[in-house]
């Protein structure tokens, strides 16, 4: 009984000082899966009901973070994705479609992504930009320029080749150069190289 | 035998890979070398990292409120055998 209670009490300090610190970043991946504040919520909240649920499987001082992600991941595509109410029914053929534009170029500096694009670009664009792209770009960004997970923790936490991970990236930050190049197209300005 | 001068897509592709670790230490040598030899390598480099710069601190980022951290306390203390 009393070594019962000590190791809650440990459980309950790994949840204070390694996985409770991790909410606002679980929060804002949620966030950007589920389009919805409250989806999201809930999301975070049954990410950490599995975590705590399975901390024994955790390693204390590992890598908390990457861990979160994945059961929050899971529970996002167990759960929550039939539900979603953003437009996940789109998902499968925007994926063909981006898919199916084989070699894809990566963008050129010189083709006008210069730094006023972003600096003329406000914080809604790059959020819409982001939002627009399909789950399975918008979540590989999300982890690599968002979190700072490296290719093999992205790889990982959602299960797919490294290799995946880095192709989907490049085409995910191809799409938001275009974006925010676009927009500042239209907010006039003009790439004079 | 002559090495075949870097395309500026090959670079691109490079200094993504730079900017998020993902190079050898050699491989790391290598691109900054080319990057000495061409400033428009330089330039390339310094727009991808305002890129990603950029996504970081413009990202609409979710505070989770106390009202989040409490619920999420009790309920998993409410799950809680002990």
């Amino acid at each position: 009984m009393v070594a019962q209670a000590t190791q809650s009490m440990n459980y309950d300090r790994i949840l204070e000082e390694e996985l409770l610190p991790q909410a606002e970043a679980l929060l804002t991946f949620a966030y950007h899966l589920t389009y919805n504040q409250q989806d999201a919520e809930d999301l975070v909240q049954e990410t950490y009901m599995k975590a705590y649920k399975a901390i024994d499987k955790y390693i204390e001082g590992t890598n908390a973070k990457a861990w979160l992600f994945k059961i929050l991941k899971n529970t996002f595509i167990n759960d929550y994705r039939r539900k979603s109410r953003g437009p996940a029914m789109k998902e499968l053929d925007e994926v063909i479609a981006y898919q199916n534009r084989e070699n894809t170029p990566y963008i050129s500096a010189h083709a006008g992504l210069a730094e006023e694009t972003y600096e003329s670009a406000m914080g809604d664009e790059v959020t819409m930009a982001i939002n627009k792209l399909s789950m399975n770009f918008r979540e590989v960004l999300l982890l690599s320029d968002v979190e700072d997970f490296s290719y093999e923790e992205i790889s990982k936490i959602l299960d797919i080749p490294i290799g995946t991970v880095r192709s989907r990236l490049n085409r995910a930050r191809n799409a938001v150069k275009e974006d925010l190049q676009l927009y500042a197209q239209s907010m006039g300005f003009k790439d004079n190289r | 035998m002559v090495k075949s001068p870097i395309t500026n897509d090959e670079f691109i592709k490079k200094v993504g890979l730079f900017l998020d670790n993902e190079l050898s230490d050699k491989e790391s040598r290598d691109l900054l070398r080319e990057i000495q030899t061409n400033p428009a390598f330089m330039h390339i480099l310094k727009e991808e990292q305002t890129f990603r710069e950029f996504i970081k601190t413009k990202i609409d980022r979710r505070k989770p409120s106390p009202a989040l951290i409490a619920s999420i306390k009790d309920k998993i203390k409410a799950s809680s055998p002990i």
